[in-house]
């Protein structure tokens, strides 16, 4: 019989669930996750550059060109706070490149006790 | 929980809001009662409520159309040269269970396409239903004002549906018959299939114009079985607008987002909540029965009785016209023309995308099930545009 919930009628009925959530393609669950965080990743940035030039059309029409944008010389002050952010973005992004363990697996006991 | 907009506000009808939607879209300046729209239409299209989802979508769409050419294309590339490598390229009697044990089923390329075909898809599905979800009483309550509305008739069966359709198809969630936004949730995510082709109802309208007629020229009614969400059947109304012009499906989300989208557009095309095996229209009643990607969803077995049903609700001289994949010709199944990747492939459609039957649809011939049921059958019938294939098959009753 068709489902409601409170007093709505939904002429929804029982339904079998697909098990995507059960397969791995790439070999290993993790790198299956973060591929598809990778493409989450991607709709994300999108949709703020999508905003972005929402916005850009929308100073246009104010007065404020994407030439005006293009050209603008940041203050020095705009340039040190900048170069400290972006640090941190390339540090938070990449840091991990650098770790180099592979000497423990998820058995080892401490090296120093 | 999604909050982008308020419903109270938006059916408040604030001047505010209705004049910021009339300056950001081509919409409709008019904003009728519980017509939920916050960011109005483009054409046919009422536009994804928020500029993020919208986004969101759209980037997902790009991805898909990526995933199907560029990806597919090396992925495809890969597994034909281990299959020549290993002389598998024309096995085309390799049972499915010997191709999967083959090397191409270990290549990071082919694999990667598997993965990201399948998992864009469903974020897709996610970010909509979260949406839908989000703003439940405001959608509900769009649907419930329409139910009622005309010009077209909406008729409710609940309680119809047998287990062959309660799968979630395309893991569509809650699939066809689960989801009180099912019909939402189609539509939207059907435009991420068509890779951005049909957000006008494009492939419908051209479809619905190569629909064949009588020969006698008589079209007073017609059925269109398994409408999803009415586009078909909106398209069929529009080309024959003084036939009566039926859309039926066992989903009742669907057929309900089929019926307000019509209302909306003011198009008289009638909705049913009904199986295509058992529509309860009376004997001879129509002068058309066709169907878009039906077949493929249902059972071999309900195949062959969804063709003796519209053998049944046809007059003499109607014609039946199901527009889906190519089947087997002959008795020949199809899968047997496929090579061993391409049966891996189309393993990994039916058992990840839970295209549930479509492993069944692909070893009948549907011309057959149509000569089998009494039709006078064309295999060379008028194309649909579906697909990019030449004739479809038709079928034309006896007299």
């Amino acid at each position: 019989m068709a489902e409601t919930k409170g007093k709505r009628q939904e002429y929804t009925t029982d339904f079998i669930k697909a098990d995507i959530g059960n397969v791995s393609f790439l070999g290993n669950v993790h790198i299956d996750n973060i591929m598809t965080a990778l493409i989450a990743m991607g709709a994300e940035i999108w949709t703020d550059r999508r905003r972005i030039r929402v916005l850009e059309s929308l100073l246009e029409k104010k007065g404020v060109t994407r030439d005006m944008v293009e050209q603008y010389v940041p203050t020095a002050e705009e340039e040190a706070t900048w170069k400290k952010e972006r640090e941190v973005l390339v540090d938070r992004m990449y840091g991990q490149f650098a770790r180099q363990g592979s000497e423990f697996n998820i058995s080892s006991d401490w090296k120093n006790k | 929980m999604s909050n982008h907009f308020n419903r109270r506000t938006v059916m408040g009808g604030t001047a505010g809001l209705a004049s910021a939607i009339a300056s950001i879209s081509n919409a409709d300046a008019k904003l009728p009662k519980n017509d939920v729209e916050p960011r109005g239409k483009t054409g046919k299209l009422e536009r994804l409520p928020t500029l993020d989802l919208e986004a969101n979508d759209e980037f997902l769409t790009s991805f898909r159309i990526w995933v199907n050419s560029d990806l597919n294309r090396a992925a495809t590339q890969r597994a034909e040269a281990i299959m020549k490598a290993d002389g598998l390229d024309k096995a085309f009697d390799m049972p499915l269970a010997e191709a999967f044990k083959h090397r191409f089923n270990d290549d990071p390329v082919v694999q990667m396409r598997a993965h990201v075909w399948l998992h864009a898809q469903n974020l897709m599905w996610h970010n909509l239903k979260r949406e839908f979800h989000g703003n439940y009483d405001a959608y509900m309550a769009e649907m419930e004002a329409a139910d009622n509305a005309g010009p077209g008739k909406l008729e409710m069966n609940p309680g119809i549906e047998p287990a062959y359709t309660k799968h979630e198809i395309h893991i569509q969630p809650g699939g066809y018959v689960g989801d009180p936004f099912a019909g939402h949730l189609y539509h939207y995510g059907t435009n991420n299939f068509y890779s951005g082709r049909n957000y006008q109802d494009d492939l419908h309208v051209a479809m619905a114009a190569n629909v064949p007629t009588p020969k006698d020229g008589k079209v007073l009614r017609i059925l269109d079985q398994g409408c999803s969400c009415g586009q078909l059947t909106v398209a069929l109304k529009q080309r024959f607008p003084d036939a009566e012009v039926w859309g039926i499906d066992v989903g009742g989300p669907m057929v309900r987002y089929s019926h307000m989208r019509a209302v909306d557009m003011g198009v008289g095309a009638n909705f049913r909540q009904a199986l295509a095996e058992d529509s309860k229209f009376p004997d001879g009643h129509f002068d058309i029965v066709t169907s878009y990607i039906l077949h493929h969803e249902v059972t071999a077995e309900v195949t062959r009785k969804i063709t003796e049903e519209s053998h049944r609700v046809l007059r003499a001289g109607g014609v039946y016209y199901p527009i889906d994949f190519r089947t087997g010709t002959g008795g020949r199944s199809l899968q047997r023309e496929m090579n061993p990747y391409e049966k891996t492939r189309n393993y990994a459609s039916h058992r990840w995308n839970h295209e549930r039957w479509l492993m069944q649809y692909n070893t009948i011939s549907h011309a057959d099930e149509m000569k089998r049921a009494g039709f006078e059958v064309n295999e060379n019938g008028p194309a649909s545009g579906f697909g990019g294939r030449g004739a479809n098959v038709m079928g034309t009753k006896k007299a």
